[in-house]
């Protein structure tokens, strides 16, 4: 008697449970309805409209589609996106890496909090600003250039800026934290008795940092080149104001199309991203369930 | 004694807090040795320090002849088993086994061969591919032996490797540590705060309290002839009891508790310069005989120098094996435990029943107070 009341005050109680899991969902759902399901909905219609003469008429077609397969200014487009996100993500790892293993190693909280406040700071200042602030440091009369030629490192000013360059280390920049605090976070959580029991069998740092540190720290490196991938994908201002017209990627291309109301291209450019994205998303997970079975 | 492990004034300091405090002694080689001692007495230090992990701020450690001041963990003759095991997860048990020999650049047979053998050592054999995920803690705890074993250390560190396993399991292993030890020969130090553990496995034991050795014996010695106050207590269960010696006559200290006067045996070692005025007596459980009533008293008379009190049994714990009786003595204001082996005729003795406790003049040492 006595258990199977309380047997059904425990169903009861997780039924309970879950209408207000519910309740503490609805907000992100109703979110995500109205500022994602619809707009994807509307951009999927969108994308088979025809656009002809500057108007859009609301007819049936696949041309839109045909032209980002085949027209070259679009496959330029497509691989500049890419080219900028894998760069930008490389370039962060290089330096998020070591820098997070420095962090880790470091004695003291004080300095390691200042690093930590370095890192972060680019995320507080206004991308505009930040990029324009690029933009000086990397000019050709720039600090850089300036220390660059002066080392006699290179004969005259190398182009920094409004270029590739430019766009991806501005990037980097910004995205650094995403990764560095991630990579961190799975060195903070690594067991300081398995370095200890590798040195004492008798392994070199390097033998130890390459059989245990590195691969029980891969997802914290896989889960924040997936934040910077997909981040740099979607990046407008910064390739904007510091690709200087010559790094083409799919956000400022949308952007243009919809200042032209050519909202077809618009659609299936966005469709490109988001696709681009998932399929990040999909490698990185796969690779980070990899990293974890090993 | 041929000395594997020597230390000569050891000691490690953390900040202003003393965790080893001027420490000798040797260990021989194929002994197992045991540190054993409440937690924060310094035992684990040591044995940090004998693997290189921390360096004494004053003293020498000799490992195989060889001062170890500047020579790294990874350099050092010694391998170490620790506490939660610190098995690599990403690796089988084969790899696992296998990274010291790599770590050395041993040729891929040889470790084929020697992990092989580790891991028969240690009942694992058919157990190579698995990941330490999948492992019990006991098979977890073979591995790490197996991991530290063959790299074929002069001696071993072992770190309250049994401290996670529950009981049953923690016996078995002892004897299988045991067993591991003998076939083998190596050196083992164990650290171990678990007095029953270290009785059961060592060949010798270092008792630590407070950064101090307090004394280094075997087993037996520890047990029967404990040298300081802290080892009685420490070791097996004993009354400490605050007492007078009045005198000393043949070999005997008359001592005073209350009203009750009897004779305990006196020893150098016990009392040292100090024959009369305040003491502690130890008294194990054990050696505590309890009888019924004041009619005992009349029946066992005869004995000479037997101490004699009577009393009110005030707890009675059953243990299964034996019986722990607490008693209220009347002629002084303490408590006396005693313990009597269950069954086999014993009488049980009620809360509340009038008793009468002896012992022989032998069966108390006495300390400084």
């Amino acid at each position: 008697m006595a258990a199977s009341s309380r047997r059904d005050g425990g169903a009861a109680g997780r039924a309970k449970a879950e209408r207000s899991a519910w309740v503490l969902l609805t907000p992100m759902c109703l979110l995500m309805a109205v500022a994602f399901i619809l707009p994807v909905g509307l951009f999927l219609l969108y994308s088979f409209y025809r656009f002809r003469g500057g108007r859009l008429e609301e007819t049936f077609t696949l041309e839109t589609y045909w032209r980002f397969m085949t027209d070259e200014l679009y496959l330029i487009t497509i691989y500049d996106t890419l080219q900028l996100a894998v760069l930008a993500t490389l370039l962060c790892l290089v330096i998020s890496y070591p820098l997070a293993y420095a962090m880790w190693r470091m004695r003291s909280p004080g300095l390691q909090k200042l690093i930590a406040f370095i890192v972060f700071a680019p995320v507080l200042v206004s991308v505009v600003v930040r990029s324009y602030g690029w933009t000086v440091v990397l000019a050709d009369q720039g600090p850089v250039n300036f220390i660059l030629t002066r080392l006699g490192l290179t004969s005259g000013p190398v182009s920094l800026v409004y270029n590739m360059t430019g766009t991806v280390i501005s990037l980097a920049h910004v995205f650094l934290p995403f990764v560095v605090f991630p990579i961190l976070a799975s060195m903070l959580r690594l067991d300081p008795t398995l370095r200890e029991a590798a040195e004492d069998l008798g392994a070199s740092w390097w033998k130890t940092f390459r059989s245990i540190t590195l691969p029980l720290t891969l997802p914290g490196v896989v889960a924040g080149a997936q934040i910077c991938f997909t981040l740099s994908l979607g990046s407008f201002v910064t390739p904007a104001i510091l690709g200087g017209g010559r790094v083409l990627v799919l956000p400022i291309q949308i952007y243009t199309a919809t200042s032209d109301i050519n909202w077809p291209v618009a659609a299936v450019g966005g469709l490109c991203l988001l696709v681009m994205a998932f399929i990040a998303v999909v490698a990185f997970g796969r690779l980070s369930q990899y990293s974890e079975a090993v | 004694m041929s000395g594997t492990v020597e230390l000569v004034g050891v000691t490690k300091r953390f900040g202003s807090h003393l965790a080893v405090d001027a420490i000798s002694f040797g260990i021989g080689s194929g002994e197992f040795f045991s540190l054993l001692g409440p937690s924060g007495c310094g035992k684990s230090t040591t044995l940090r320090m004998l693997s290189g992990f921390e360096a004494p701020d004053e003293g020498i450690i000799r490992i195989a002849g060889q001062d170890m001041a500047d020579v790294p963990p990874y350099r050092r003759p010694t391998n170490i088993v620790f506490q939660r095991w610190a098995l690599f997860p990403h690796m089988s048990v084969e790899a696992n086994v296998a990274f010291g020999l790599e770590a050395e650049g041993r040729p891929r047979a040889e470790i084929r061969s020697r992990v092989g053998d580790a891991l028969a050592l240690v009942g694992l054999s058919g157990f190579a591919a698995r990941k330490p995920g999948q492992l019990s803690g006991g098979q977890m705890q073979r591995v790490a032996l197996a991991r530290a074993l063959v790299k074929r250390p002069k001696v071993l560190l072992l770190d309250e490797p049994l401290s996670a396993l529950d009981l049953k399991l923690r016996h078995q292993m002892q004897i299988e540590l045991k067993r591991i030890q003998q076939e083998i020969g190596t050196t083992f130090v164990f650290v171990t705060h678990d007095q029953g553990e270290a009785l059961a496995m060592s060949d010798k034991v270092a008792v630590m309290n407070a950064g101090r050795v307090e004394q280094i014996a075997s087993p037996q010695e520890l047990y029967d002839a404990p040298a300081t106050r802290f080892v009685a207590g420490f070791i097996g269960h004993a009354n400490l009891l605050p007492v007078t010696v009045d005198g000393v006559a043949n070999g005997l200290a008359m001592v005073r508790l209350g009203d009750l006067h009897f004779a305990a045996a006196l020893r150098e070692t016990s009392i040292g310069d100090m024959p009369s005025g305040e003491a502690i007596l130890a008294l194990r459980f054990e050696r505590v005989r309890i009888g019924a009533g004041p009619a005992a008293e009349a029946a066992g008379a005869a004995g000479a120098g037997v101490a004699r009190a009577t009393g009110v049994v005030r707890q009675m714990i059953f243990g299964g094996a034996s019986v722990q009786y607490v008693v209220g003595l009347d002629a002084a204001p303490v408590e006396i435990t005693a313990e009597q082996p269950h069954g086999a005729g014993a009488p049980v003795f009620a809360q509340g029943t009038p008793v009468t406790l002896s012992w022989e003049p032998a069966d108390g040492r006495l300390f400084k107070a």
